[in-house]
């Protein structure tokens, strides 16, 4: 075969191909692109641990331990924030996860058929809401109502020095912990139902039908087949769901009432970590406080990064990536 | 030439293509996929302008001993050839110049993969990467690549239409014109059949055959009567060994071996 | 006999218990997430007019709209994306065709997840601290730096997905014809990955326009209209914070209206993600 003449009897022959030139400079590009996301998580906690550390070598340990948040005195702990962002956020998970499984199990094995798509949407598409809708929401609607048929009858209900009056103290306006934990769960629900949904979906239909052919139950079914299936990655999206609740600003933001120090009741006002910084960073004059502030922010992010990491490398056993 | 190789535990036949020209020739190739080896000591000739088809069970090597001829198995780290590849004198295994290569053995997949452009640009694509050609010529190209894989007739009126819009046997053909639109020397047909209808197997066969006048073809195939229709040359490979290897009447109508001569009356496959 | 059959109810019960569990609390589920839609749209409604989009944000007392913060927000996305977007959709790239195998891709792939859902709050923190105080300013670049932050990860993700669903044979068969593996992902794999990575796109586009954290401590907020981003920058999710934590009727209505906008605008484009997907899943 006459190669050579054919390829030179039109046009002009290339000696390497068209793009050939760039390709190295394209394989470097893209190196730089997923090298710069890493740079910056490395350069965000760099930074945050320089930020706070004049706070962390002022306070030392005490930073951890101490609840006393003082602007004035300018002296600052943050076990309020801390204890705040903890309490906050696993009464949320303990309140969403029941809910969103529930949601869960009722759109794969129970839901009439038309209804499953559209409801399985609507939870996916809430899932999506800002979440400074739900803080505002918690703030206007929820928290007056909250105050009037759950706080107020509470703490006339309680006789003067009983341990109910000591589980209400606060002031009845909706506002505080359990308020902040309820949002944050609505808040969560959807994103937890939509997950769970999603990872019971994956599980083959052939062996919960086989499962069924055997005369279990949707219960015995559940428990016992689908669940276990996705077992790993389920407790993934959980976490997932706590690491959302743990580093949440706006909708907690509104309802927790802002108050330092240590909430005294689950009625009590009280602040978490991300809701303290939202409030106080962009008013923070003295070096000290901004420092303390970048200060909880490091902890909050070791506590999410724990987590996080963990709900990943859990997601990532086979069939459970999301 | 008969040889028998008692080491290896099964007996070979590979025949000496005697004053046929070579295009390509394999020799002591060994392939590994990490650790793991896949061909072992394989030496081959494939003769210019003839159909060598590569015929065996699957997992016998036939589409890896394919995919060390335009070292497509570069792309992966971890798998490596040993031996010698000739390719008109030059040993491609030593060969750094992989696009150049490429472009001179081209590949058709065991699934029609036409690229998400039109049906023009589909074949315009591989001669765009090496040649500045006029509209006028680059028109001539497609129109002759078409031809010559037998869908021109079925296209020339949607050449704008996408390739992704034909159907399967189409699609097929519309990839051995890509293929043979930049002018390859050699082709590669890996399966090329098997993902489609008996109607459009019978044509891309028909495309083959008149594609070696032109090209030094090799094709892996599953089906037997394939083999035995479009090539001059066949191998018949077992576990990662050349078993036999000879003109394809001989092969199939004499084998040399029992375990091709099992293979071929369905004994075992 | 009898002690299989006392075994059958208990199983029954536990089923009607479980049953009935699931459905109530689909119901509360439902019904206080519609609570909140009807709030916002029974809230916010009410406060939606023409001056929204023609007027800045007012005094407490006078007329006014949202009109700044709108533009601002838009221009802040919309750099936002344009950032992430290349950063997100080279990097995705890299880890699916060029170095995802290795040790540092698996670093830069769970750094990704982390990024990926990491409070977004302590993004605003890390641009304050490497933009604002170095440059002695908010700005409205250091929002889009901050909004870019949390939609890069999203795009490198569902980038570095859409490149491995597609089939080996694809990019083997570009590679086949002589072309280098860099113009036969741009040609190539891009092309037919386009959907996908919209799709991905656009869920980044609806996370970073509803933010707020990111953006108290970059963008901060500015009264007035303005196009320049090297300054404070209204923007939509500030004001509705600070006009909703306001004493003033007029602030919080135009806080609900803000907060319906924000929603109705995510939720349109969530709505569009998912179409393009499915669009994508039909060809």
């Amino acid at each position: 075969m006459t190669d050579a003449a054919l390829s030179s009897a039109a046009g002009s022959r290339r000696a390497s191909p068209r793009g050939a030139a760039v390709a190295k400079v394209f394989e470097g590009l893209c190196f730089a692109a997923a090298t710069a996301l890493l740079a910056a998580l490395g350069g965000l906690i760099v930074s945050l641990v320089i930020g706070g550390w004049p706070a962390l070598k002022q306070f030392g340990f005490g930073f951890l331990t101490s609840a006393e948040w003082n602007p004035v005195t300018d002296v600052y702990g943050a076990a309020g924030p801390v204890v705040g962002t903890l309490v906050t956020s696993t009464l949320a998970l303990v309140i969403a996860l029941p809910i969103a499984g529930g949601v869960a199990f009722f759109l794969t094995e129970l839901c009439p058929a038309p209804l499953r798509r559209p409801i399985g949407t609507a939870v996916e598409l809430l899932a999506g809401i800002p979440s400074i809708v739900y803080g505002m929401w918690g703030l206007f609607v929820f928290a007056p109502l909250f105050s009037k048929y759950v706080q107020l009858p509470l703490m006339m209900a309680a006789t003067p020095g009983s341990l109910l009056e000591k589980l209400t103290v606060g002031i009845p306006n909706g506002s505080g912990i359990l308020s902040a934990s309820i949002i944050l769960a609505i808040m969560i629900l959807p994103f937890m139902a939509a997950t769970l949904r999603e990872l019971l979906l994956t599980v083959p239909p052939g062996v919960r039908e086989s499962a069924y052919g055997l005369g279990a139950t949707t219960a015995e079914v559940v428990t016992s087949v689908t669940l276990p299936y996705v077992r790993t990655g389920a407790i993934g999206a959980v976490m997932l769901g706590l690491g959302r609740a743990l580093g949440e600003t706006m909708a907690v933001t509104f309802i927790i009432g802002n108050s330092h120090g240590f909430p005294k009741s689950m009625f009590d006002s009280g602040s978490t970590i991300a809701s303290t910084i939202a409030n106080e960073f962009t008013e923070a004059t003295s070096p000290v406080h901004a420092s303390a502030l970048i200060a909880l922010g490091l902890v909050l992010f070791v506590i999410t990064f724990a987590v996080l990491g963990l709900a990943r490398l859990l997601l990532r056993t086979p069939g459970a990536r999301l | 030439m008969n040889t028998l190789n008692p080491t290896e535990g099964f007996e070979t036949s590979i025949a000496s293509v005697g004053d046929a020209p070579v295009k390509v020739d394999v020799r002591n190739l060994n392939f590994f996929y990490g650790g793991s080896p896949a061909l072992k000591s394989v030496s081959i000739p494939f003769v210019k302008n003839q159909v060598t088809a590569l015929i065996g069970p699957s997992g016998c090597g036939k589409s890896t001993l394919l995919r060390t001829l335009n070292r497509m198995y570069a792309l992966y780290p971890g798998q490596k050839a040993e031996g010698e590849i000739i390719l008109d004198g030059e040993n491609i295994l030593a060969s750094k110049d992989l696009a150049r290569l490429r472009a001179r053995v081209g590949m058709v997949f065991q699934k029609p993969t036409p690229f998400p452009m039109s049906v023009y640009d589909n074949v315009a694509f591989g001669v765009r990467l090496y040649e500045t050609l006029s509209k006028a010529d680059m028109d001539v190209r497609v129109q002759d690549a078409l031809t010559r894989a037998a869908l021109w007739n079925e296209v020339k009126d949607n050449l704008k239409g996408p390739g992704l819009g034909l159907s399967g046997g189409q699609q097929q053909r519309l990839c051995v014109a890509r293929g043979v639109a930049v002018r390859p020397e050699v082709l590669l047909l890996d399966e090329p059949t098997s993902a489609l209808d008996p109607i459009s197997s019978a044509k891309l066969e028909e495309t083959v055959t008149q594609l070696k006048a032109d090209h030094t073809i090799v094709i892996v195939t599953h089906n037997l009567g394939q083999a035995a229709r479009v090539s001059d040359y066949t191998g018949f490979m077992y576990l990662g060994e050349l078993v036999e290897f000879g003109p394809t009447n001989q092969v199939f109508t004499r084998p040399a071996t029992r375990r091709t001569s099992d293979y071929i009356t369905g004994r075992f496959g | 006999m009898t002690a299989s059959a006392s075994k059958v109810a208990r199983r029954k019960l536990t089923n009607v218990v479980f049953e009935a569990f699931c459905v109530v609390v689909t119901v509360v589920a439902l019904v206080a997430l519609a609570a909140i839609l009807w709030s916002l749209l029974s809230q916010g409604v009410g406060g939606l007019n023409l001056d929204i989009f023609t007027l800045s944000t007012p005094a407490p007392g006078s007329r006014g709209g949202l009109a700044n913060a709108i533009v601002g927000s838009l221009m802040m996305c919309g750099l936002a994306m344009a950032i992430a977007l290349v950063v997100g959709v080279l990097g995705g790239t890299w880890l699916a065709e060029y170095g995802g195998r290795s040790l540092y891709g698996s670093v830069v792939r769970f750094i990704n997840d982390v990024l990926l859902s990491a409070p977004s709050i302590l993004v605003g923190l890390f641009v304050y601290e490497i933009l604002v105080a170095p440059m002695k300013g908010f700005s409205g670049f250091a929002g889009s730096v901050a909004l870019a932050l949390l939609a890069a990860p999203v795009i490198m993700r569902t980038t570095e997905d859409v490149l491995l669903l597609q089939a080996a044979t694809l990019r083997e068969a570009g590679v086949a014809l002589g072309a280098p593996l860099s113009l036969v992902i741009r040609s190539i794999l891009w092309r037919s990955g386009t959907s996908g990575i919209l799709t991905g796109a656009l869920l980044a586009f609806a996370r970073i326009s509803g933010e707020t954290a990111p953006l108290l401590f970059t963008a901060l907020n500015n009264q007035f209209f303005s196009l320049d981003l090297r300054h404070a920058t209204a923007n939509l999710p500030v004001v509705i914070f600070n006009f909703a934590l306001s004493a003033y009727d007029d602030w919080r209505r135009l806080a609900w209206a803000g907060a319906l906008l924000i929603a109705a605008f995510v939720l349109a484009v969530t709505i569009l993600a998912r179409i393009v997907a499915k669009e994508q899943r039909r060809s």
